[in-house]
């Protein structure tokens, strides 16, 4: 198996693997990484978000082959401490109910917010169209957005 | 064997020994410090640095028990909230009854749990009073501290030594409610900043070493097994460890979750099945069976007077079929479960809503006693009652065992969690009026046909209490008409069934309360007008084993009339409908939907929620529960389970369409009290949902629409 060199959260890793294998297995069951979460696997329910260069991209549909030699960051390397203002108003708004698919979405919000520091909440439809959750956290979802950017509820 | 509403009942008490015999042992704590833990019963332990553990004895899925049942017992013991820890509960002698579901954690564990904390505060008082030489009643309680007069003043952590040495009160004072301080406060998940970092573990992060991860290949239709395979195209796949036999079918043992999946694609191609009883089944074949059990016998759940006879004589009869079709669960975290067998036993993470269950059945399975089995429960990525059931623990147990003890994570993908789902089954609806000649309603018939959900539950066995609760919501209908008849017609389907947010009340409610609609418009009423006559001024009303304070559910329904601005002029092509229903005769509600179609298009602008479920410990919590629940009823407008030669059609999100953030509706929720005891509030906004919204879109439109999902053609003439 070729050897990989993976950049995850500022830290350099040679993974040896199937380059084949998504982002999101190397993650979780190679590096331990489990924050990044598996949903669904065909790319329609966004648990499983990751930046890569810092875009929003489902890492079950991009392999290790094409994440190598670009810089990932997982919801692990979001912030050090929670503190990035995405967690933050995650936090104030009460967004997550059984939390399962919030990493996802915070990395959704996160990335959305550096490319368009002011969303519409057209492009908050847009940005989170692929994400699913289950337990219905939405509206919240969409309030943590625009706090985030420091606009009204 | 006992049903649901049992199940939940007796393992939602928590033992009378629980509450009676509080231990009085002190623990040391591992350390340098050889000071003590204060553990005067099986729900919290108190350091010597004044922290508390709380054991939570239900579990957690979203619902928020990790944050609102520590909120009981800490507001009892005047607990300092940050400086609480939080644990989940094993199953064993100090936890029997784990079972989470039916809307149940609080109202099951409310005053155990108010006593277990108003003990410790006792306790904690009266070993300060005792230090300082005066009488308990001199003595209060403050966020971790008991201040007494002149000053006076010791943290809980310095009492912990002295508070076990204080006899156990048998009747702990329990606080007034105007002395909350914590209940009732809008207070923020538990987990929160974990699960915005990344540090929650729920079942599919276990991580155990040497860890191995398994897939499963089981028969795409429910029962079969497979006939002929070969191992060597899995055991090619680089990472794959072994394939081993198990009673759900083949499974691959691999270093990686990916090589798993990988494995098992490759063995899948080399496997053929005998598929079993099920391989002709068909919603088609089904959908036969349901109509011909529309007029066929029944078993009755519900008889007032005799409704047959008053409709034969009716000055008018209204007659519509509903339907409603199977659903499933879509947790978006799937099925997994992580198993590790020992010398001594086994070890097993389940997030499983049946931990008492899962540990049983798992014991069973491995050929030990439940004893031998420690389960533990991580969070739960969704449980909606998929979680009740225990085919997926079972099932790594058995792996495990086959691949020589593990530890091994049985990882299930989004296709296996669709197809082998405890579904929720389809149902029709016959649904029957009659009018007496100034219009007024003399009957109501109300007939259901479908498969069983109980008897799936009891493993096949028919419970007495069978057609109840395939009729909960239906014959539990609240209006006061002289005669009434409710049954169910079972029919067979040859797939696993079980419990799901909002249960069989989801469709019951629907056809209920939208042929009510129809019923209003056909006799020239308002629907609110004829539901608050039909309401009147019954107080409670009894059901069969349970019943109701209609006076309760008119004020909700007033209530959220008002809010919504019911009766209001709108544009055209906008509509109001709205839905109520007394779940269990616990919690009331009434919804208020506002819709508009624009080029055949439905948008959901506003649900105006109330709700009257007692006491609200967490009204933050409760919000998010209404949210949830009306995004969990508004997927079942759109998302149905179909089935093609024994196997389900759909595999995932993509033809399994589930509520997406663009489409959620404004909520709005309006809390009613009514000075009760706490009810339930996980399932009670669910099933309003779907008719309030179908109500409002005739409002609209003049469509009705009976039978679901809905779909775009059905909308094409607004
Ligand atoms: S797990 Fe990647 S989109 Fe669902
Ligand atoms: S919070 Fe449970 S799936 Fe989104």
């Amino acid at each position: 198996m070729p050897t990989h060199q993976l950049t995850v959260n500022g830290r350099v890793h040679h993974v040896d693997a199937d380059p084949a294998t998504p982002l999101l297995w190397i993650l979780r069951d190679t590096l331990g990484l489990t924050g990044t979460k598996f949903g669904c696997g065909q790319g329609v329910c966004g648990s499983c978000v990751v930046h890569l260069d810092g875009q929003a991209q489902k890492s079950c549909q991009t392999s290790l082959r094409e994440a190598a030699g670009h810089k990932v960051v997982t919801i692990e390397g979001l912030s050090k401490a929670g503190t990035h203002p995405v967690q933050h108003s995650w936090i104030a708004e009460d967004v997550a109910q059984c939390g399962y698919c919030q990493p996802g979405m915070i990395m959704t919000a996160a990335a959305l917010l550096q490319h368009k520091p002011h969303p519409t909440d057209r492009d908050i439809d847009d940005a989170f169209a692929d994400h699913v959750c289950r337990c219905g956290t939405y509206s919240r979802v969409r309030k943590a957005v625009h706090r985030a950017a420091g606009g009204v509820k | 064997m006992t049903d649901r509403r049992d199940f939940l009942k007796v393992t939602g008490a928590l033992g009378a020994g629980l509450v009676l015999g509080l231990r009085l042992d002190a623990k040391a704590l591992p350390g340098k410090v050889a000071k003590t833990e204060f553990r005067p019963n099986a729900f919290l332990a108190l350091g010597p640095d004044g922290r508390v553990r709380i054991t939570v004895p239900k579990v957690e899925m979203g619902q928020g028990v990790r944050t609102a049942l520590p909120m009981v017992l800490a507001e009892e013991m005047d607990l300092d909230w940050s400086r609480i820890d939080v644990v989940n509960a094993t199953p064993g002698p100090d936890f029997k009854s784990m079972g989470t579901g039916g809307s149940t954690s609080v109202s099951t564990t409310w005053t155990t749990l108010r006593q277990a904390g108003a003990a410790a505060r006792e306790m904690l008082k009266a070993a300060a009073a005792a230090q300082w030489g005066l009488a308990v009643g001199q003595c209060h309680t403050e966020k971790g501290f008991v201040l007494g007069p002149g000053g006076r003043k010791l943290g809980y952590g310095d009492l912990a030594d002295a508070a076990a040495k204080q006899p156990l009160p048998s009747k702990p004072p329990l606080k007034k409610p105007g002395d909350f301080r914590l209940l009732g406060k809008r207070t923020p998940r538990f987990d929160g900043t974990d699960i915005v970092t990344g540090k929650a573990v729920f079942g599919l992060d276990v991580r155990r070493p040497g860890q191995r991860f398994a897939a499963v290949l089981r028969c795409p239709v429910p029962g079969g097994k497979p006939k002929a395979w070969d191992k060597s195209k899995a055991e090619a796949v680089h990472g794959v460890k072994a394939v081993v036999e198990v009673p759900t079918g083949l499974a691959v043992i691999a270093e990686s979750t990916w090589a798993a999946f990988k494995g098992r694609e490759a063995l899948a191609a080399t496997t053929t099945w005998d598929e079993g009883a099920a391989k002709d089944f068909s919603s088609a074949s089904l959908e036969t069976k349901m109509r011909a059990a529309l007029t066929g016998p029944a078993d009755e759940a519900r008889k007032v007077g005799d409704a047959e006879k008053v409709l034969a004589t009716a000055a008018r009869l209204l007659e519509a079929e509903y339907s409603f079709p199977y659903q499933a669960h879509a947790t978006v975290e799937p099925m997994n479960a992580t198993a590790h067998i020992g010398q001594a036993g086994a070890e097993l993470w389940v997030g499983s809503q049946s931990a008492n269950r899962a540990q049983d059945r798992a014991a069973a399975a491995l050929g030990l006693k439940p004893e031998q089995v420690q389960l533990n429960v991580p969070l739960i990525g969704g449980g909606f009652g998929r979680r009740l059931g225990t085919d997926f623990s079972t099932e790594a147990a058995q792996v495990a065992k086959a691949a020589g003890g593990g530890p091994i994570q049985v990882v299930w993908d989004r296709e296996d969690d669709f197809r082998h789902d405890l579904f929720h089954p389809a149902t029709l609806h016959r649904m029957r009026v009659g009018l007496d000649a100034t219009g007024g309603i003399s009957a109501w018939v109300h007939r259901i046909a479908g498969p069983a959900i109980l008897r799936s539950w009891m493993g096949g066995q028919k419970s007495p209490t069978q057609a109840a609760s395939e009729a909960n919501g239906a014959l539990d209908l609240p209006y006061g008409i002289p005669a009434i008849t409710v049954d169910f017609g079972e029919v067979e389907a040859p797939t696993p069934l079980g419990w799901w947010r909002g249960i069989q009340i989801v469709p019951n409610v629907f056809a209920r309360e939208c042929f009510l609609d129809e019923v209003a418009h056909a006799t020239g009423m308002d629907p609110l007008q004829l539901r608050l006559k039909l309401l009147g001024d019954q107080g409670v009303v009894k059901f069969g084993g349970e019943e109701a304070d209609i006076r309760r559910l008119k004020k909700v329904l007033q209530v959220a009339a008002a809010k919504a601005g019911w009766g209001r002029k709108l544009p055209p092509g906008r509509g109001l409908g709205l839905a109520c229903h007394a779940y269990d005769g616990r919690t009331y509600a009434a919804q208020v939907a506002e819709v508009s179609v624009e080029k055949g298009q439905l948008r959901i602008h506003k649900i105006t929620c109330t709700v009257d479920c007692g006491f609200v410990v967490n009204p933050l919590g409760l919000e998010a529960q209404v949210e949830g629940g009306i995004a969990f009823g508004l997927s079942a407008l759109f998302s149905q389970i179909t089935w093609e030669k024994g196997r389900t059609v759909q595999t995932g999100y993509h033809d399994f369409p589930v509520l997406r953030l663009a489409d959620m509706p404004s909520v709005e929720t309006h809390i009613v009290s009514s000075g009760a005891d706490p009810s339930g509030m996980g399932e009670p906004p669910v099933p309003l949902a779907i008719p309030a919204v179908l109500n409002a879109l005739f409002a609209a439109t003049g469509i009705r629409v009976r039978s679901l999902p809905l779909l775009p053609q059905m909308l094409q003439k607004a």
